[in-house]
């Protein structure tokens, strides 16, 4: 008889490692609790830096798990350890017992709303990355207006900030700002875009071609320095003070729209299957590896195994990687029993 | 009653006449010298306050309520206030009652300094008379009292938690010879004044122990070795007492006085603050009260150990200890003396030299066009750096305004200059004053009857360092309940709870803690937190503090959360946008502004 694994999240890690999980001859099955699979991954437009569109990314990837387990809209309600076996009671009803829990919760979306200074949810013109992605794919949002004349993109809000209780980087915004200030240029030829940023971390293949064009072929302006505060002239429109310290120079603009570079953050339920399963939580709230060089994948518990940004901000290759690496992990595991 | 001693005079009351010699020589030389300190101003103040007879009644009834009968002690803490009024005004009746007993027995006495305090050796009893019966019982009496003072802050010392004290301060090496002193000078005289009973006389507590100790020592070999002990014991702790917190004895007796001529803080160890420093009895209560000594934390940088260090000179500390503070004003509430920890931190930051002083003389001018139509009051905005950061705040200001149909105009919306509170606070006091001057001068020119402020921090510097003529300045909470009572706006009732965090500029800075709650009242319903008020936890925020880094910080915001969610309601009510930035990042249920909470209760007409 197959091998139960269970694996926690239906992302992208959850789906290539039961994809692998299969091929090797396991029984996979994955817990999503949202209503479909693909994660976060499934609300992108476009991926870079081939600009890939993300809805077939995820369709591709749906498709070769076709015949896994899948509970959609289900959680994992209560755990019960033996010496040997993981039994997970879930929210639909069923109980399953399994040797190896793969947890791949992936991260959480910052809530803009804590940088009240840059008025999300409070003025009118400011929405995140993720807002502009779904409204690239269709989906109406009354905040973008018609043809903005001027659009701004906040790097870093809730990564690399103390006070919003993130100190890591996000790794992926100063890339998808890139992306995203490309990509509005090409909708709005005549309007002109600024990236307020801290430091541009560009350091995956490609991602400095899209620098170089963003800046040579679409004339974004990066200006070197932070947001202060946001503020909303009477006809609506967001009053942007910041500091270019390339210049030394205070700056105030007035721009149509502010898109804010929300960062990733550990999962809200993050520290609810650490308690079921009683794992080891770092203090910046993801999940803690054995170590953070050979071990990633590894928890502290025997038969608990980790994919994907549940252990930190990650990028899709380095997700799809850990995913492929921990199938192979978890075949080993299984071997030496 | 019959002197037994024909001189009046023995060899063991040379230890207490030269600690009373020592103690007040130094006293009064130190009068001297703070009295010399006082600018002409400030000894003019004090002396015509000295001989206006209401300050002179408030004087005598402050001295007696504070340092006797240590009222607002016994307010706060019943056991606390009985050991200390027990101990300060049962010495204090006992010193008043041994002079009584010289008047009316040996009245040819009453010159010798040291008589009253050593009587019970001096006179036998020559019959009973019921006068005399009546002040030996007092005397016993008053003497149970202090020693059961005694006992309790014997037990204090071991277990302070009985007390309700967390934390205490912990004493330097003379404070605890002073203390051991003290402690010893009452059972002496207990077993003095029993070993002389038998020919002094004596009442419920000294015959029954003479009688007991006669039965087993049967002689008068220890009578002489009792007073000795309690003459040097008295004379110990008077010589020690400058040196220790027992100063505090003397020195509040002027500080009363001194703060009842309205006496202020100008320099940051002379004259009045020398006085305050002086005045610090070394309680420890400030300790609990310190909001940055949550999880253990700065235990030693609260007032006690600040006037500590100031009498020490350690300027290193002094420089430590001022910087770091939140200035949240608490240790002042809670003190039992009124050291005003805060004022004495500012004077030390004043006095700090920067290589770099920026000049703010270059900054615009008058930049609010007048534009008022005659008919309404004009009320200009003022929303402050704090509420540009949240900009949630001084978009629910703006629309409650709009509602009710004021005619307003938003100062700094597209930015202003500061109003100076941040650099005062860190004793920049020169460059704070050119920020003042520029807002005046913009607000006197705008033609604004009302200056109307969303942040208590503005609304403080405001009130204290501006002179703006006629122009009213008010905080929006007793403005918009004017708009409630004047119907200018109707408000629907809301289902949610709400704690109200006093923010510390607002309550103790400006005292306005009943407004805001009648505010809330008005639309949601409202839960007290168990530290509410004047002991209001500080959010952890503080632009006071220059030196709490944001881990330090995160454990104050986080206690003072704890506070806050023990009243069980849904969310956190303040008035403050600093206190309501604070509290978002940690706080499991959602902070919001009165004036947000407001705004949106409005009905619509």
């Amino acid at each position: 008889m197959k091998q139960n694994v269970v694996i926690i999240g239906g992302g992208i890690a959850g789906m290539e490692a039961a994809n692998q999980l299969q091929l090797l001859g396991y029984n996979p099955i994955i817990v999503e609790q949202e209503s479909a699979l693909g994660g976060h991954v499934a609300q992108w437009h476009k991926l870079f830096p081939d600009m890939s569109v993300a809805r077939d990314v995820v369709g591709r990837m749906s498709k070769s798990i076709a015949s896994t387990n899948v509970f959609l809209d289900t959680r994992v309600v209560s755990v019960k350890s033996s010496r040997s076996h993981y039994t997970l009671s879930l929210s639909n009803g069923v109980d399953v017992t399994t040797r190896v829990v793969l947890i791949a919760t992936g991260f959480g979306l910052f809530d803009a709303r804590k940088k009240e200074e840059y008025g999300y949810g409070v003025y009118d013109r400011v929405i995140t990355n993720g807002d502009l992605e779904q409204w690239m794919n269709g989906c109406a949002d009354s905040r973008i207006p018609e043809s903005p004349r001027s659009l701004g993109f906040v790097h870093c809000v809730g990564s690399r900030d103390l006070k919003a209780g993130n100190n890591q980087c996000s790794k992926v915004c100063c890339m998808t700002a890139v992306k995203q200030a490309i990509e509005m240029k090409e909708l709005f030829p005549d309007s002109e875009l600024y990236c307020f940023y801290m430091d541009l971390r560009l350091f995956g293949k490609k991602y400095e071609d899209f620098y170089i064009n963003a800046q040579r072929d679409f004339g974004v302006h990066f200006v070197r320095g932070r947001v202060s505060e946001v503020g909303e002239d009477i006809d609506g429109r967001l009053c942007v003070k910041a500091e270019d310290t390339l210049l030394g120079k205070p700056l105030k603009i007035h721009l149509d729209l502010l898109v804010l570079m929300a960062g990733m953050v550990c999962h809200p339920q993050t520290s609810k299957v650490a308690e079921m399963l009683r794992l080891d939580v770092g203090n910046d709230g993801f999940f803690k590896s054995r170590d953070n060089l050979a071990n990633i994948q590894e928890s502290n518990q025997d038969g608990v195994f980790y994919a994907g940004a549940c252990t930190g901000a990650k990028t899709i290759p380095e997700t799809l990687a850990e995913a492929r690496a921990v199938a192979l992990r978890i075949h080993s595991y299984f071997n030496n029993l | 009653m019959i002197d037994r001693i024909p001189s009046g005079f023995h060899p063991f009351v040379i230890p207490f006449l030269l600690g009373m010699a020592f103690v007040l020589g130094y006293c009064a030389f130190g009068l001297f010298r703070i009295i010399k300190q006082l600018s002409w101003k400030e000894r003019r103040k004090l002396a015509v306050s000295l001989i206006t007879p209401e300050t002179v009644v408030k004087n005598i009834r402050d001295i007696f309520c504070d340092c006797l009968f240590h009222v607002k002690l016994w307010k706060r803490n019943k056991l606390l206030g009985y050991m200390h009024s027990s101990i300060a005004f049962g010495w204090f009746m006992l010193i008043v009652l041994g002079h009584l007993e010289v008047i009316l027995f040996v009245p040819k006495r009453i010159n010798l300094f040291y008589y009253p305090i050593f009587f019970n050796y001096f006179v036998a009893e020559d019959e009973i008379t019921l006068r005399g019966s009546l002040l030996f019982f007092l005397m016993d009496f008053f003497l149970l009292v202090v020693l059961s003072g005694i006992v309790l802050a014997m037990i204090k010392r071991v277990s302070s938690r009985l007390f309700g004290m967390r934390r205490t301060a912990r004493p330097s090496f003379l404070n605890l010879v002073g203390l051991y002193a003290l402690w010893a000078i009452f059972p002496l005289r207990l077993l003095a004044e029993s070993f002389t009973a038998h020919i002094s006389g004596g009442s419920f507590l000294t015959i029954p122990a003479n009688w007991v100790f006669r039965q087993f020592l049967g002689n008068e070999l220890n009578m002489l070795p009792t007073w000795w002990a309690y003459s040097i014991a008295l004379g110990v702790f008077m010589c020690v007492l400058p040196f220790t917190r027992y100063m505090h004895i003397p020195a509040e007796m002027l500080l009363i006085p001194m703060r009842n001529a309205g006496l202020k803080m100008v320099d940051a160890r002379k004259g009045f603050t020398r006085v305050q420093v002086l005045s610090c009895p070394n309680c420890g209560v400030c300790v609990d009260a310190c909001p940055m000594s949550a999880n253990r934390a700065n235990l030693k940088d609260c007032t006690v150990y600040l006037t500590r260090q100031v009498r020490r000179g350690n300027e290193r500390r002094i420089e430590q200890i001022s910087d770091k503070c939140l200035m949240c004003g608490k240790c002042k509430e809670v003190c039992q003396v009124g050291v005003d920890g805060a004022q004495l931190r500012l004077m030390q930051r004043a006095r700090r030299q920067y290589g770099f002083s920026p000049d703010f003389s270059n900054l615009p001018q008058s930049q609010i066009i007048s534009s008022s139509s005659q008919k309404n009051e004009k009320v200009l905005y003022f929303g402050g750096c704090m509420t540009q950061l949240t900009p949630a705040i001084g978009k629910s200001v703006e629309s409650i305004l709009r509602k009710s149909g004021v005619d307003y105009e938003w100062m700094d919306r597209e930015g202003g200059i500061c109003c100076g509170r941040p650099l005062y606070t860190a004793g920049r006091t020169r460059e704070a004053e050119q920020l003042v001057q520029k807002n005046q001068e913009i607000i006197k020119n705008s033609g604004a009857k009302v200056l109307l402020v969303s942040c208590p921090i503005c609304y403080k510097m405001f009130l204290e360092h501006y002179d703006l003529n006629d122009i009213r300045v008010v905080h929006y909470v007793p403005f918009m309940l004017d708009f409630i009572a004047s119907g200018k706006i109707q408000l629907i009732q809301s289902e949610v709870s709400y704690v109200f965090h006093d923010p510390c500029e607002l309550g103790r800075g400006c005292g306005m803690y009943d407004e805001p709650r009648q505010l809330l009242k008005r639309v949601a319903q409202i839960r007290e937190a168990e530290k509410n008020r004047e002991m209001s936890v500080c959010c952890g925020g503080s632009l006071g503090s220059l030196s709490l880094d944001f881990a330090q910080r995160e454990k104050i915001t986080r206690a003072s959360l704890d506070n806050l969610c023990g009243s069980g309601a849904d969310a956190i009510a303040t008035a403050c946008p600093l206190c309501k930035t604070t509290f978002s990042r940690y706080s499991d249920r959602p902070v919001r502004d009165l004036a947000e909470i407001v705004d949106e209760l409005i009905i619509d007409n």
